[in-house]
Order: structure tokens, then sequence, then C-alpha cells
């Protein structure tokens, strides 16, 4: 019961604010849709950008903030020269600092910084695999702590096992029912607002595939 | 024919109700390059877009009235333009100009080489440092493999551009370590007293370095310790030669580590062969305590101690007494602390303060003779930086040092006491200033005082970069260094000035795509070197200030770590060309430390599918001079070239245990360092002389290390040797 009240006044906050505010919402939901479309780096820079332009008229919603530093976190992933992989975490990280600021009782503000070490952690294994290995056990603990079910924070646990693995003598494919537990649960995850971050079931489903 | 026309209706009636203003644009790099995926849009509104390809957008817009036009682009400053936007079409050409940043910006590498995580285009990273076969897990042994310094097997200490072992220096976290090498026995090697494992990064400057750096004629290596550790762990180390045991506890805002070490060479002696005979292996227990504390936003607090009690006995074949086998017999105590902090004082000043203490003992029997040697250093320093913009920063600073060092010397029948106490007291001020972001020049200068000598000394430094292209740039370094005599002289003298060196250091350095490439050309010119003039040691008068030198020299540096997968190498060959006349020396000649050829190759090879990281380097020094007092000739014989092949093999058991085994010189090269000769000649007129050998042709390590955590996933990766 104590559910449902929950969720029906979600839903309500989240309409009222869209009334109040119906052209973020729109824009937002527009740019988020462009996502599908983004085939390459400089395409999740223009989404990025648009993103920066929303937060720099809506200095009050993190928002737009963690999508841009999200779309620079998925550049990194996609670049292949190092020096550029850490230019754009760089950019993502300012973006980050100010989340965390903003928005510090967000489990996805922590998911997102567990995202981002992931990336600086892949620029260098060899190197910053000790330090930034349990830094990303750090974010996702702390996701965890706000948001137990929290689909995105378990895939960012997930990778980190999966990716360390090999490392700790175990095969990466012993978290493959793991892997697709969380999958078929995926849905039952309902985001805060249209506007809410939804990302990972791709990833998820990518891994999951390199389970067969 | 219906969709046109309501399309034109559609238009009718958008272009009757909203004014509709087009802005385009084209959008350019300061070279006229077009600037793709750049931000152009309207402050506070969501019309906007981003450039394409050609650099070019176009921003379509019902808003009328006065706004601004922002282009903004990572590394680039926001343009902005204030547009009056009624409803027709306007036309742009913006040329973006790049951003000053001082971490993309040209730095000067003249002579320095640097390590730390952050950065890609550092040369050596600290665990590249750890996990060099043959370094043994020492700092100084892993810098032997870098340009500019050459391998003495006899000592293990660094020599650096044609420098003695006493011209450098070593700092950890801002203070001077006054003792930085364990106490050995003559001709016998010896390792840096810090476990290599306390340092997040460091710096190892050949030449030329900051004027906040004093008293080294040749070379700095500034150590930096781990910040903050990310959790409560228990690290176990267990080597075949010693043990540690190192727990962490961390709270919000700090952290203390306590660390309790033994180390004992006995077991190890008895079952590797050596080639010089120990009564008693050596043996030293030890204690470090470390901690960390965060202080406001910005600071942090950082304080370390260490005591270390140890000693040996070696037998060695006195020449001196008819080569007749006598005992050494050294116990040292040793006890260092350190602080540091290091935080912003307001919104621009920051502030480095820091100060160590250093109680040195070290307690020898030979025959009948007792030597006893003490050292006490402390150390204080207060650095302040303060930003005028960008592009121009100042940093000025005091250090005050005072070493007091007393010797007493027991023969069966007579007590020498001798001690001196120096206090140096120094200012410096130095200025970087960058008139672009291509171009940097640093000048500073500063001033010594030491009251012991009576002493006063200005010295000047500079230094530039020049960034030829986003991977490439020139450096070049400048300066005057002082440094006091040895102690050993200052025992009898104060008659003495600081002894100087200039240097003049030009370097070339490329970093593209993990390979990096480094040519360093140098000069050096020794001057005010202490001499002795024949006379006895202990009268003031044997000494002056009458010594010269020069050391000149090329130094190159390949690393790739691109070419082969999961391998990384990098290959180091330095020329040198040096001559002195100072010290004993009856006339100008190469000194006994100085190699002309050194070259290093170092290579590591990642195995996924066995967890293993391998590593094989190979070391060679050109033959080196000693001295035969039986030959004509000063410092005229050459001895063997050293050759060492050492491997090394890590095994990552789970990701908190690690396996790790090396050996150093499995070639079996033969390696000796030069000769030692009796002080007086036999009844035939000869002096009797022996060869001096490495400790032992090969040394063996084995060890394992195991972290405990909370959650059992940290490892000690970066503690592979």
């Amino acid at each position: 019961m104590k559910k449902i009240i929950l969720s029906i006044v979600v839903v309500f906050v989240s309409l009222v604010s869209m009334a109040q505010k119906p052209e973020y919402f729109q824009t937002m939901g527009e740019t988020l849709g462009q996502y599908a479309n983004c085939k390459d780096v400089a395409d999740f820079q223009a989404l990025g950008n648009k993103f920066e332009m929303i937060a720099n008229v809506e200095k009050a919603e993190w928002l737009p903030l963690y999508y841009h530093a999200h779309c620079y976190i998925l550049m990194s992933f996609m670049e292949q020269d190092a020096t550029k992989k850490d230019g754009y975490l760089d950019v993502a990280e300012k973006s980050i600092s100010k989340l965390l600021e903003m928005a510090p009782g967000e489990a996805e503000v922590f998911v997102l910084q567990a995202f981002y070490l992931t990336g600086r952690l892949v620029v260098n294994p060899m190197e910053r695999g000790q330090e930034y290995s349990g830094l990303v056990a750090q974010a996702t603990g702390r996701a965890m702590a706000i948001d137990p079910s929290n689909p995105r924070a378990k895939l960012m646990k997930l990778q980190m096992d999966m990716g360390s693995a090999p490392f700790m003598g175990l095969d990466a494919k012993s978290f493959c029912p793991q892997a697709k537990e969380l999958l078929a649960n995926w849905d039952n995850f309902k985001p805060k607002s249209p506007i809410s971050p939804k990302w990972g079931k791709d990833q998820l489903e990518e891994i999951v595939k390199g389970c067969q | 024919m219906k969709p046109k026309v309501i399309s034109i209706i559609l238009f009718l009636i958008s272009v009757n109700t909203f004014p509709q203003t087009v802005i385009t644009g084209k959008v350019t790099q300061e070279k006229g390059e077009a600037m793709p995926g750049a931000n152009a849009f309207l402050q506070g509104t969501y019309d906007g877009t981003s450039t394409n390809t050609n650099g070019q957008f176009k921003i379509k817009t019902t808003k009328t009235g006065t706004y601004n036009l922002l282009v903004a682009f990572t590394g680039y400053e926001t343009y902005s333009k204030k547009l009056e936007l009624k409803g027709d079409t306007i036309h742009l050409t913006i040329q973006m100009k790049e951003a000053f940043n001082q971490l993309n910006a040209v730095n000067i590498t003249a002579g320095t080489f640097e390590a730390g995580d952050k950065r890609q285009a550092v040369t050596i990273t600290p665990l590249d440092m750890m996990t060099t076969a043959g370094a043994a897990g020492d700092v100084y042994g892993a810098l032997q493999s870098l340009p500019g310094t050459t391998t003495n097997g006899e000592s293990g200490r660094l020599f650096v551009k044609g420098g003695d072992s006493e011209e450098s220096q070593t700092y950890i976290d801002g203070s001077l370590v006054a003792v930085p090498y364990n106490s050995s026995a003559p001709n016998v090697n010896t390792r840096g007293r810090f476990n290599p494992f306390m340092f997040k990064g460091m710096v190892f400057s050949t030449g030329g370095y900051s004027a906040e750096y004093g008293q080294a004629l040749s070379s700095v290596l500034l150590l930096n310790t781990n910040d903050m550790p990310a959790e409560d762990q228990l690290d176990i180390s267990i080597l075949s030669v010693s043990m540690d045991l190192a727990g962490t506890k961390k709270w919000n805002t700090g952290a203390v580590t306590a660390t309790l070490g033994y180390k004992n060479l006995t077991p190890y002696m008895s079952l590797a062969p050596q080639n010089l005979e120990w009564p008693h292996a050596p043996e030293s227990s030890s204690g470090e305590l470390s901690v960390r504390q965060k202080t406001g936003k910005t600071g942090l607090f950082k304080f370390y101690s260490s005591f270390d009690k140890g000693g040996f006995t070696i037998r060695e074949n006195d020449l001196d007494l008819g080569g007749i086998p006598v005992d050494y017999k050294l116990v040292n105590n040793n006890q260092f602390m350190n602080g540091s902090w290091n935080g912003n004082l307001g919104e621009k000043w920051s502030m480095n303060a820091a100060g160590s203490f250093t109680n040195n003992l070290d307690d020898i029997r030979y025959a009948q003779t007792k030597v006893t040697k003490h050292i006490q250093g402390i150390f204080l320093k207060d650095v302040f930086s303060y930003p005028f913009g960008d592009q121009f920063t100042l940093k000025f600073g005091g250090e005050f040092f005072q070493k007091a060092f007393n010797q007493n010397v027991q023969m069966s029948s007579e007590i020498h006491d001798n001690s001196f106490s120096n206090r140096t007291i120094s200012g410096f001020t130095e200025a970087q200033i960058y008139a672009s972001s291509k171009f940097v020049t640093r000048i500073g200068g500063r001033l010594e005082y030491s009251d012991y000598l009576k002493s006063f000394k200005v010295s000047p430094r500079m230094s530039a970069a020049y960034k030829v292209t986003d991977k490439s740039q020139f450096s070049v370094a400048y300066g005057w260094f002082f440094q006091n005599p040895l102690d050993d002289y200052l025992l009898y003298t104060r008659k003495l000035m600081p002894e100087r060196a200039d240097h003049y250091t030009f370097s070339f350095q490329s970093f593209a795509n993990g390979r990096t490439i480094r040519v360093e050309l140098y000069y050096k010119d020794y001057k005010e070197l202490v001499k002795l003039n024949g006379g006895e040691f202990y009268l003031p008068t044997s000494y002056n200030n009458l010594g010269y030198g020069y050391a000149k020299g090329l130094d190159l540096f390949w690393r790739d770590k691109k070419t082969i997968k999961n391998g990384d190498y990098w290959i180091s060959y330095s020329y040198l060309d040096t001559k002195r006349d100072y010290r004993n020396f009856p006339e100008e000649a190469i000194p006994t430390f100085a190699s002309k050829h050194n070259f290093s190759m170092v290579y590591k090879h990642w195995f996924g599918n066995l967890r293993s990281l391998a590593g094989i380097n190979f070391k060679y020094s050109s033959p080196r001079v000693y001295n035969n007092p039986n030959s004509p000739v000063f410092n005229g014989e050459k001895m063997l070239p050293y050759r060492s092949l050492d491997v090394s093999w890590s095994f990552l058991y789970r990701q908190n245990v690690i396996f790790y085994g090396a050996v150093t010189n499995v070639a079996d090269f033969k390696n000796e360092f030069g000769r030692t000769y009796a002080s007086s000649p036999d009844a035939s007129g000869n002096y009797p002389g022996a060869v001096i050998p490495p400790s032992s042709n090969r040394f063996y390590v084995l060890g394992c290390f195991i972290t405990l955590t909370r959650k059992g996933n940290a490892n000690q990766l970066d503690k592979i040797e």
C-alpha cells in the first residue's frame, strides 16, 4: 500500500513539474530521443552539446548535466587515442563534480560516477587498475546504499566483476547467471520520471549475448 | 497537392505569428581549419545546434530582441556575440581562440623524468619502477635503467651525468632526506632506505632543476608519498630475505598505517653462493607509522616516521696487515620523521610546508678500531605560490637546514673526536611565465648562507620550453648549483667554500601514440671543488677549493608501449665524457665512477592467460677506470665492463595474492669493480692488491604479497617488483 501511495506521489510530483516546465520536458524528451541516432564520437559530441545548452538554461536541474557527462563518457569508450579518451573524461569529470554537489541524494549520480571511473580505468588498466577498481566499487556501493534496486548500479558492479575476473583467477562466465537474472528483472525498475536515466539494457544484452 | 498547400499555409502562419531569425555561421580554428562539433546556441534558450564537419551551423529561432550567441568547444575560449533578433538572416564567421590550459601547455622537460598516473605523456610511472627486473624493489636500482645514470655495482647509489653519488639529493614530500641510503661497508653495495610502495609519484631531475632545490650538484630525486588509502587493509609481504606486516585504518578524512618489518639474510646467504664472507649476515628490525589527514576543503597533512635498527659483520682480507682476515662490524640506528602540509590559503595563494628530522648513528668496529658516526639533521621549508592570471605564477619560499656530524674514532692508544654543525638558510623565488601555450620560461634564483663556512652564494636558474608540434618540444635549462663539501672534510676544516657546478642542458622530446623519444645534450662545468694538497688529512691547511672538472654527454631514451601487444619496453643509452682534478687526484683524470657508454634495455610482457607479468632487462656499462698505485699513470687501469641480464616473474594467484620471483645476472656474466690496494708498499716495493667482486654473482628473490580487505578484492599489484 505504502509503495502504491509513494509511486502515486512520485508520478503526481513529476506531472506537476512537467506541467510547470513543459518546454524543458519537451526539449529533454526530444534530445533523449536522439540517443538512438548516435553512431560515432561526433554524434555524441553534438548530443552532449545539446545537453550542455539545456543545462545552461535550467541551472537547477541536474539531469541535463547528467546526460552531458554521460555522452562524454560514451565518447571516451568509442575513442581509440588514449590522450583523447582522457580529454573527454576530463569534460565528464567537471559535470560529475557539479552533479555530486547538486544531487548528492540521487543513486543515478553515483552510478554515473562509477561509469566515469570505469572509463578512466579502461584507458590504462595495468596502471590504473588497482586504484580505480577500488573507486568504482566505492561509487557503486554508494549508489546501492541509496537505492538497492537500481539496475544500473548492479550493471556497473557486474562489469567490474567480469572485467577483473581473469585477475582473480575466476572465469568471467561464472557471472553469467547473475547477468541473465539482472536482464530478466531489468524492466521491473521504474524510472522516477519520463526523462530519468533508462540506459544500460543494451549494454547488458551484449554481455548476456557474450555468455552464449 | 494538398500537403504542399498545408505547408504553405503553415509557413505563412508561422511567419505571421513568429518572425523567424536565421543565424548561419562558419566556425574555424586559429589556423582557419573548420571546427566540427562546436556548440552554437543562444544563451538562455533551447535554440542551438552543433557545427557540421565543415564547421558550419544554422540556427532558426522565433525569439526576438537581444540575445547572446555563444559558441563553445572544449579547450577553446567560448565565443560570445550580442545579436539583435528581428526576423532577418544573420551570417557570421567565427574564429575560435585556443584557451590557455596549463595541463595541455608545454612544460619544461630538460633534465627531468616524471612519474605519475594522471597523464599519458609521462615517461616512467611508479608501477614501471616496481616491475623493472633487476631493480630488486629498490627506488635507486630502478632509476639506474634511465639515461644519465651510471651503474656502480660496488656502491648501489645514484651517479648522475658524471657526478659523484654525494652530488644527488633525495626529497620526500618536499623535505630533504639527510641519510637516504642504508649504511654499508666500503665497496659493498647498498640500497635506499625507503620502501618504494610508499610513493605515488616521483620527479627525477638529472640537471637544470628549479631554484627550489639546493645543496645538490648533480641531481635531485623528488618522491611524493601516497595520498589517502582507499580502504582498511592488512598487507603481508614475505620475501626470501624479509617479512613485512602493514595495517591501514581509514576514517572519513584521514587514515593511519602502521608497518613492522624484519629482515635477515642469514638463511638466504647460506643457500645462495656469496663472494664475501659474512660472519653475521645483514639483519634489521624496522617500524613505520604514517598518518594522513585532510584539512578543510583542499588541505592534506601527511606525517611519516620510521625507526630502523640493524647491522652486519663482514670479513675482509686486510691488505695492510698482509692479507689476514679482519671483521668489519656495523650497527646502525636510524630514526626519520617527515611531515608536510599542502593546501590553499584563500582563493589564490597556495602553500606547501614541510619538515624532516633525521637521527642516524653508525657504530663500526674494525680490528682494534672503534668508530662512531652520528648525524643529526633538521630541515624546514615553506613554499608559497601565487598565480597572477593563468599564465604567470610566482613561487617563493625559505628553507632551513641544520646538520650536525660527530665522529669519534678510538684506536688502541688514542681517541679522536671531531664534529661540526652547520646551518644553511636559503631563500628562493621563481617565476613561471607562459607567453602562449607553446612557450614557457622559468626564471628564478636562490640565496644560500652557510653559517659554518660563513659563505653566501647566489644561484641563478633559468629554463624554457617550446612546443614545436602537438607532440614534440624543445627544452633548455641553465643554472648554477652549489653544494657544501663532504662531511668528512668539514670535520677538519671550515675554511672551504661550497663546490659549484654550472649546468647547460638542451633536450628534445616527442610523444605520440604510446611512443616516447628523448634526446638530451648537456655540459657541466665543475668549479671550486675540494682538493687535497697532500698534507695530513686532519690539518685544515691540507684542503683548498682549487679543484675543477667537466662532464659532457648525450642521453637517449626510447619507450614504446604500442608496437608489441601486451608488451612494453624502453631503451636508454648515455654517452659520457668527463674529467676532474679534485680530492686526492694528482692531475686531471677520469673519475672511477664514470663509464663512457651506458646501455640499458627493459622489457615487460603481460601474459593474460597465465595472469603473469614477465620482465627482462639487460644492462651494459663500458669499463670504468681504477687506480693502481704500482702504475705510473693515475686512474690508468680499466676494469671489466659491467653486464647483467635480469629476469622477473609476477603471478597473480588471486587478485589479492601475488607470487613473485626474480633472478639477476642469469647469463652469469663475470663482473668486478676494480681493485683495492694496500696503503703502503710491501718489502719488494709493490702495493699488494685484490679484486673488488660483487657481493654475489646472482641475486635471487622469491616473494609472496597478500592483501586482506573487508571486500577481499584489493591487491598489491603495485608491489610487483
